[in-house]
């Protein structure tokens, strides 16, 4: 991708931060904005800034760049533009993980980590599952196997909440629904820690990647371990989706449709296609939670029914543009 | 019921002597006689979805599906009818060995069925309409009542005492309730209404909205509730609009008390820097029991110390 | 430079071989080819090559090496194959496809550098692919796609390049064209080892011919040896004659019609 690209991309993460922060129940000025991060000024700005709006933009951009490089990468590892990070049963198991640790009233900062143990159990399910069936290294295999653990995975919700009491299921489907609402310093730092790793592997595996999107037995002789850099992909994506499931729950779209905007765009190589990704599903989601915010004072949307709604017609247009 | 069950049994013997005949009318007559019972042998009651239904004897066997009116039904003596309870009922202590039947929203109707109730009284929501229909075509006497507000607890309370047949014993429970929370309403007139807030859930953050008992609580201990205008029982607010309207309590439980003091984002909040987080009892948050009285007086007691009530 | 010895392959769940003791030599500037009928171990030899899968026992050795002591990766440096089938899912160009073909020499992390662009240069003049460098590979046409594939096999710098049917979906012209530029790179000192149904252009173009039926090397030598009428009719189940091609004097295989319910032949 050109330079100017890549500049843009930048250009509109940034902005989409600015308007974040300034933009919400309160507006904010640019002045605020800046008193608030270097804290001169009103004690109210600056709070709301630091403590509310700062953490939860942040993160919610950590969020679409994590989902954006994990989609894309998956899409590339896969051969399928349909791929997205929540393939291996992920979203069925972080949100049993989620599910049962508040229908069981665990205390509120342990729903984040049994999401995520959750999700990790769904993928290591899926890959013995894939493994049983006798194709670990073949796509769609994985892809069934993944189906079917979420498949049972959402049995397993159905009956937790079935047995539970109402502000549990409520509570239970705001988690599924995602959000940031709840950001804080410490998630945003775990989190980025997180990002950068997986993103950084990721595009190390760029062009690994490329070579397996020729195919299987022509990147076999292209010198590629097929099975391993596959399994490698789908581990470092599960593990980045895993991380930003149990920080924000589910937030759909994103990792399907972004690699597809910025592979129209004219991304290639995936090296440059899983860093764009990451730098659109950051922007993206960021202006979703905004619209969350907005839409519908004084409540608040969940972030995974926004990025939804603006997936749908997109996905729409995309579909008759390959038609 | 009942007196169709003699009618017909009058009605076979009717070939038969005419002094069996004089002495099972005499029976009748006696039993009445002695029966202490001042209530009109049949009852007709129009619940909150609207079905009327005619009740025979007064009923002994009750199952109630929602914790308010097992209070009540134990605060007016009817206690020893009670045979079925929800999971969810803890109180009084006396209903833990009653029979435990489950949840109370999408009740399950055999469980029901098998404590052999001749009156079910269950949460008036869509949900329960289902149950609700399965149980009267079971022949059970059904009845729906929405327990939301202050006024639904007196009304529950009358029509209880109607069919038990201690109209006494209802209205002085009604009477002293209402009389306690007029008393504690009078008295936090004249003092300053703090604005609190009362959170009920925390992912996603609900408070205590205008459709709630809780907010008519409230109001009669003295305190304004900031998202009052809100129609909901527990409506969904988001954080900065809590910020914004910057309450000088939050009430809530011990534990999560203990959280909020320490979480950055509730610490933005000056009632909690201030540590103005009053703990409250969860058990009166519960419905709008015969004990509204008592948790009226505890809320103010806390909303207001140094006051007497 | 490719050496298979008694190579036997089984294929999971399979109870016949794949490969029955095939033992073959593909050297350097010659074109050897492999012929025989439908489900006669041809892919599977491409497949054993690669190390897609694993020899049930029998050895294959590249320029000496037995093909264990290696890596994947130092494999392809020396050997490039070139699959039956190839469906670009992503629109990469022709330039960035081409290179690719240098991934075993750098792997995920080493920049280019002249020795890889060299290598690029090289490929595309062999295949006369220059003028596509700009198009998506999506966009190409069968034959054009082919030799863009060869581009990216010869961009690899190795010895050996393995074609699995080149020339399946091809007309005439840009199957000889294909031919002519395996000839072309046979002549720069590769060697070329060929998977095809085409026996008479195979006949034409190489030097050494392998014949298989049902996993066994049924004959094995130059074109003229291989292609005979009696080989050629057991191994193929069909009736054909074997004559000179009076325009370029090469064998060529003539299957014959057969009358219905008639075992006589016209």
């Amino acid at each position: 991708m050109r330079f100017s690209r890549w500049t843009l991309l930048w250009l509109a993460l940034g902005i989409a931060i600015i308007a974040g922060v300034m933009i919400g129940t309160m507006r904010l000025s640019l002045a605020d904005l800046v008193h608030g991060v270097i804290g001169v000024g009103e004690p109210m700005p600056i709070a709301v800034v630091r403590t509310l709006r700062l953490p939860r933009v942040l993160l919610a951009a950590l969020v679409g760049a994590g989902l954006g490089a994990a989609g894309a990468a998956l899409q590339g590892a896969t051969r399928n533009r349909l791929a997205e990070p929540y393939l291996l049963g992920i979203s069925g198991g972080a949100a049993v993980g989620a599910v049962l640790a508040t229908a069981l009233h665990t205390p509120i900062a342990l729903v984040p980590v049994a999401g995520f143990v959750g999700a990790l159990v769904a993928v290591a399910l899926t890959l013995l599952v894939a493994r049983a069936s006798g194709g670990r290294g073949d796509a769609r295999v994985v892809l069934m196997a993944g189906v079917v653990v979420g498949a049972f995975a959402n049995s397993v919700i159905m009956v937790a909440l079935a047995n539970a009491d109402a502000s549990a299921v409520r509570g239970a489907l705001w988690w599924m629904m995602g959000s940031v609402a709840e950001a804080s310093w410490t998630q945003v730092r775990v989190l980025a820690i997180f990002v950068a790793i997986g993103i950084g592997a990721l595009i190390a595996f760029g062009r690994a990647i490329d070579v397996l999107a020729l195919g299987d037995d022509t990147a076999a002789g292209l010198g590629i371990d097929v099975a391993r850099v596959t399994l490698g992909v789908y581990v470092v994506g599960a593990l980045l989706a895993a991380g930003t499931v149990s920080a924000a729950g589910l937030v759909g779209f994103v990792g399907l449709l972004v690699p597809h905007l910025v592979r129209l765009a004219g991304a290639r190589t995936h090296r440059a296609i899983i860093g764009a990704a990451a730098l659109a599903g950051a922007s993206l989601v960021v202006c979703a939670d905004l619209i969350a915010r907005v839409a519908m004072p004084p409540a608040e949307l969940p972030l995974g029914a926004v990025t939804a709604l603006i997936g749908v017609p997109f996905f729409l247009a995309l579909l008759r543009r390959l038609a | 019921m009942f007196f169709i069950r003699r009618k017909e049994r009058l009605s076979s013997r009717l070939h038969r002597a005419n002094r069996i005949r004089l002495v099972a009318v005499c029976s009748l007559v006696i039993a009445s006689a002695c029966a202490r019972e001042a209530a009109p042998k049949q009852s007709a009651i129009t619940d909150d979805f609207g079905d009327t239904l005619v009740i025979g004897a007064s009923p002994k066997r009750i199952v109630t599906l929602i914790p308010t009116t097992t209070e009540i039904l134990y605060a007016i003596g009817a206690g020893p009818r009670v045979v079925g309870r929800t999971m969810y009922d803890v109180s009084p202590k006396e209903v833990l060995a009653v029979q435990d039947v489950g949840n109370g929203m999408r009740p399950n109707v055999e469980a029901i069925l098998s404590t052999h109730p001749d009156l079910v009284v269950l949460y008036a929501s869509t949900e329960n309409r289902d149950a609700a229909h399965r149980l009267r075509a079971s022949g059970v006497a059904t009845a729906a009542y929405r327990t939301d507000h202050i006024s639904d607890m007196a009304r529950v309370t009358r029509v209880f005492g109607r069919l038990i047949g201690d109209t006494a014993a209802a209205e002085r429970t009604v009477d002293s309730a209402l009389a306690t929370v007029d008393r504690v309403r009078k008295q936090t007139a004249t003092l300053p209404h703090p604005k609190v807030f009362w959170p009920l859930w925390e992912s996603p953050l609900l408070s205590v909205g205008g459709g709630s008992f809780l907010d008519e609580l409230l109001v009669i201990a003295g305190a304004q509730n900031i998202f009052s205008e809100l129609p909901q029982p527990s409506p969904q607010v988001t954080f900065e609009e809590l910020l914004h309207r910057d309450p000088d309590l939050i009430l809530t439980g011990e534990v999560t008390r203990a959280r909020l003091l320490l979480d950055p984002r509730w610490r933005t909040l000056r009632a909690v820097q201030a540590d103005r987080i009053l703990v409250v009892d969860s058990t009166i948050m519960k419905g709008p029991s015969a004990r509204i009285g008592a948790s009226a007086v505890l809320l103010a007691r806390l909303l207001h110390p140094g006051v007497k009530f | 430079m490719i050496a298979f010895r008694e190579v036997v392959v089984r294929y999971r769940g399979s109870a016949q071989l794949a490969l029955d003791s095939v033992s073959l030599d593909a050297v350097r500037a010659r074109i050897t080819a492999v012929v025989g009928p439908n489900g006669s171990g041809k892919s599977t030899l491409v497949r054993a090559l690669v190390g897609s899968i694993p020899l049930v026992s029998g050895s294959i050795a590249v320029d000496g090496e037995s093909m264990d002591g290696s890596t994947r990766r130092q494999r392809a440096t020396r050997i490039a194959i070139v699959t039956q089938r190839e469906e670009p899912a992503f629109p990469l160009t022709v330039l960035e496809y081409v290179s690719l073909g240098r991934y075993p020499h750098l792997g995920v992390w080493r920049s280019p550098t002249k020795v890889d662009r060299d290598a690029v240069a090289r490929a595309f003049e062999l295949t006369e692919t220059q003028p596509f460098e700009r198009r998506a590979i999506t966009e190409l046409s069968g034959g054009e796609w082919q030799r863009v594939r060869l581009a990216r096999a010869v961009a690899q710098g190795g010895d050996a390049i393995v074609l699995d049917e080149p020339t399946t979906f091809l007309d005439v012209g840009h199957e000889m064209a294909i031919f002519e530029l395996l000839s072309r790179l046979a002549a720069e000192g590769q060697a070329v080892l060929l998977v095809s149904h085409q026996l008479n252009l195979v006949a034409r173009f190489a030097s050494n011919m392998i014949l298989l039926k049902g996993g066994r090397v049924e004959a094995a030598g130059e074109p003229a040896a291989v292609m005979q009428g009696n080989i050629l009719e057991r191994v193929y189940d069909w009736p054909l004659v074997v004559t000179r091609d009076p325009a370029v004097g090469a064998p060529t295989l003539v299957p014959l019609r057969v009358r219905p319910r008639s075992a006589r032949v016209e």
